[in-house]
């Protein structure tokens, strides 16, 4: 049996009442007790003692089973005592068996792994989803849309034939005209096509249409929109750990919209597309020059490309060019009278729900 | 107990000595991918209440990581995944055109997400005392919240009544009601502050948008037609946007600042309102010191390009107790050991609502 104190360095609370006992401590291998005027506590087992984290040089340990039991000492306990005693927990259990800095590597490769899978899982994922399950889920998310949606038979024909000629094997559910102001054209879930009037009204010919919305056949061909989905959903799990605003920021940046791999695919089928059906890309490769100027010239847009999804608009623009042959005698997608069924779609559409902004 | 001028509460901590353990949290939280934060906000808790002393004693935070992270797995199941499912229902209600639907969930959804705020503020509280720890004894509640929940919405809903003249009222009340029904050791906090208090601050709110009508009503009757008439055209000059541009920048500066001052005086009435047994709590802070740290947060976060945000909760806390005093008497024998149940889970709602700070 050792003893020593009782002194000002040792304290001791009973986690009864809010008392500070001076107790003089003894031991042997098996335990300890505190024994003070008037009261002691113990015997005790070493196994029982906590060490307490964090507590400005003193030491603090507490009693397994005991709320506020405390055994407190200024600076390190006495060596004879302290051979007793836990370690002090630091950064957490697991990193502490570890070490700080093999942890860091140990977690740090797992998270670059973790966030590379979810970053390509999808691309090997989605062409596993049934295109069943994709169409229901698009029907579940977009519906009729709201009847915003510009539709004539005359429209409708001349839809059909667009399609006919640029994708006929795709499995397409529906082309539709959108009537919301934006100059743009998106591929839904479930192999629907929206094309927002003002990409319209903003052509200059239907051979423009002709080539963004082959651009959006090669996405629905290649099923991009259900490979962007699994990705937001896989990011937004893995981010969750985060804080609100750090995960939406970074889900944001890597989730947006597509791949630029998806997009370059996507060109690639255009192109092929508008050859196959003697549609000249000459009209998309201007359509793209009018978006470069747009996006504030091809120096801005080249140094903000790096976050970007889409390629650059000169590169897409030299791309369709360049895939056009020189003296061919191509044919218009469309008559002057179908293309005039397309832009007037809205105007005659009679039950079509007002002109509105996007909602997301 | 502050005889000799000396405060009851104390900090004792210093940024050197809290540096290594915000880093290596920071370090932790980036390479776990954000799974680390609540073994990291632990850690700091640690530090902070073992350097925050209290008459003779430090305070002790016994709370763990795991538990704040049992907190954040139980929401996520509960109420994450529902409200996941309405974000993304509710829009495809609205593309598909079912807007009465979608905005009746939405509302129901939204006055869930209300109620349960209400509860996260209240087991917050609970959940810090439950771990804090003063000469082996700690505090808690041996009520749940959820009662608290609905005078959160009911209490804010009224509050919003007659241009929301009674938002200081619902204010104070809600703190008297949440503290009353918190204890330390034996003794149950009582909470008597009175919102006349601060309701002359509160009225400043409504001084603001009186300048700037007073302001657009100079612009137009005086400066505006005297500058058309010297400019000669139909078109209101530059002078006039000028004009327009001070009122908003005005406006801008003007409302945050109301804003401080207010909250200063509301923290300073609703602590000056809590006792505890015979103990008396104060709190000092003025509008200037809020207004003194605010910049100091800005500063540092900038200066270091965002990285000082790693010492924002050590400084909040530092500010926090050194403006923190008590006054009064309290018996150590007859402070026993709390009876209340301890929560076994921790901030899980609050910290899905973003409401923790520190």
């Amino acid at each position: 049996m050792t003893q020593i104190g009782p002194d000002e360095t040792i304290w001791h609370y009973d986690g009864s009442n809010a008392t500070r006992h001076h107790p003089a401590l003894s031991w042997n291998a098996d335990g300890f007790s505190l024994h003070w005027d008037g009261g002691g506590s113990g015997p005790h087992r070493w196994s029982d003692l906590m060490p307490m984290t964090g507590t400005a040089g003193r030491s603090l340990y507490g009693l397994r089973g005991v709320s506020g039991w405390r055994l407190g000492f200024a600076g390190l306990p006495p060596e004879a005592f302290a051979v007793h005693l836990p370690l002090v927990a630091r950064y957490g259990r697991w990193i502490d068996r570890m070490g700080l800095w093999r942890a860091v590597g140990l977690f740090g490769v797992v998270a670059v792994a973790v966030v590379f899978v979810v970053l390509r899982a999808p691309q090997w994922l989605a062409p596993l989803v049934p295109q069943s399950w994709e169409n229901r889920l698009g029907d579940a998310m977009v519906g009729d849309f709201g009847g915003r949606l510009c539709e004539t038979p005359r429209s409708a024909a001349a839809l059909a034939k667009l399609q006919s000629q640029l994708g006929k094997d795709v499995p397409i559910r529906q082309i539709g005209i959108a009537n919301i102001g934006i100059v743009n054209a998106v591929a839904l879930p479930g192999g629907r096509i929206l094309i927002f009037s003002d990409l319209i009204s903003e052509a200059k010919s239907p051979d423009e249409l002709a080539g963004v919305l082959a651009h959006e056949i090669g996405h629905v061909r290649h099923r991009d929109t259900l490979t962007a989905l699994v990705r937001q959903l896989g990011l937004s799990v893995v981010l969750g750990g985060f804080s609100g605003d750090v995960g939406g920021t970074v889900n944001g940046l890597l989730a947006m919209s597509y791949s630029r791999d998806a997009e370059r695919a996507a060109d690639s089928y255009s192109i092929d597309a508008l050859r196959g059906a003697n549609i000249s890309p000459l009209p998309t490769a201007a359509f793209f020059k009018k978006l470069g100027k747009l996006s504030g010239g091809d120096a801005i847009e080249r140094s903000m490309s790096w976050m970007g999804s889409h390629p650059v608009s000169s590169e897409r623009e030299k791309a369709f060019t360049a895939s056009a042959v020189k003296g061919h005698a191509y044919r218009p997608s469309l008559s002057p009278a179908e293309w005039q069924a397309l832009v007037n779609a809205c105007a005659e559409d009679k039950d079509v729900a007002p002109p509105t902004k996007m909602l997301f | 107990m502050s005889e000799q001028g000396a405060r009851a509460f104390g900090f004792e901590g210093t940024w050197r000595e809290y540096a290594p353990i915000a880093f290596t949290n920071l370090l932790l939280t980036i390479v776990t991918l954000g799974i680390y934060r609540f073994w990291a906000t632990t850690r700091t808790r640690q530090y902070l209440w073992s350097r925050t002393r209290f008459i003779d004693e430090h305070l002790e935070w016994t709370g763990t990581g795991k538990e704040l992270f049992i907190g954040f797995l139980l929401v996520l199941a509960l109420f994450g995944l529902p409200f996941l499912f309405i974000q993304f229902g509710l829009q495809a209600l609205l593309l598909q055109g079912y807007v009465g639907v979608a905005f009746s969930l939405g509302f129901v959804a939204f006055g869930w997400i209300f109620y349960l705020s209400g509860v996260a503020l209240f087991r917050m509280l609970r959940y810090r005392l439950s771990r804090t720890f003063w000469h082996g004894i700690r505090g808690g509640s041996d009520d749940k919240g959820w009662g608290y929940g609905w005078s959160y919405v009911w209490k804010n809903f009224v509050g919003s009544f007659a241009l929301y003249l009674l938002v200081p009222w619902a204010m104070i009340s809600l703190w008297n009601e949440r503290w009353s029904k918190m204890s330390f050791g034996p003794f149950e906090f009582s909470a008597t502050a009175s919102e006349r208090e601060i309701f002359k601050r509160f009225l400043l709110f409504y001084l603001v948008p009186l300048v700037l009508i007073a302001g657009v009503v100079f612009a137009a009757l005086f400066a505006a037609p005297s500058a058309m008439q010297a400019s000669g055209g139909s078109e209101p000059p530059a002078s006039f946007g000028i004009a327009i541009l001070l009122t908003m920048l005005a406006v801008y500066v003007a409302l945050p600042l109301i804003a401080v001052a207010f909250y200063a005086k509301y923290l300073r009435v609703a602590i000056g309102g809590l006792s505890l047994e015979g103990l008396d709590f104060h709190f000092d802070a003025r509008t200037k010191d809020w207004f003194m740290l605010i910049l100091g947060d800005i500063g540092l976060v900038i200066v270091t390009l965002g990285i000082g945000a790693i010492f924002l909760n050590y400084r909040h806390w530092k500010f926090f107790v050194t403006h923190l005093d008590a006054t009064g008497e309290i018996s150590l024998a007859q402070l026993t050991q709390s009876t209340t149940a301890a929560p076994g889970q921790g901030e899980g709602l609050a910290d899905a609502f973003d409401m923790g700070a520190i």
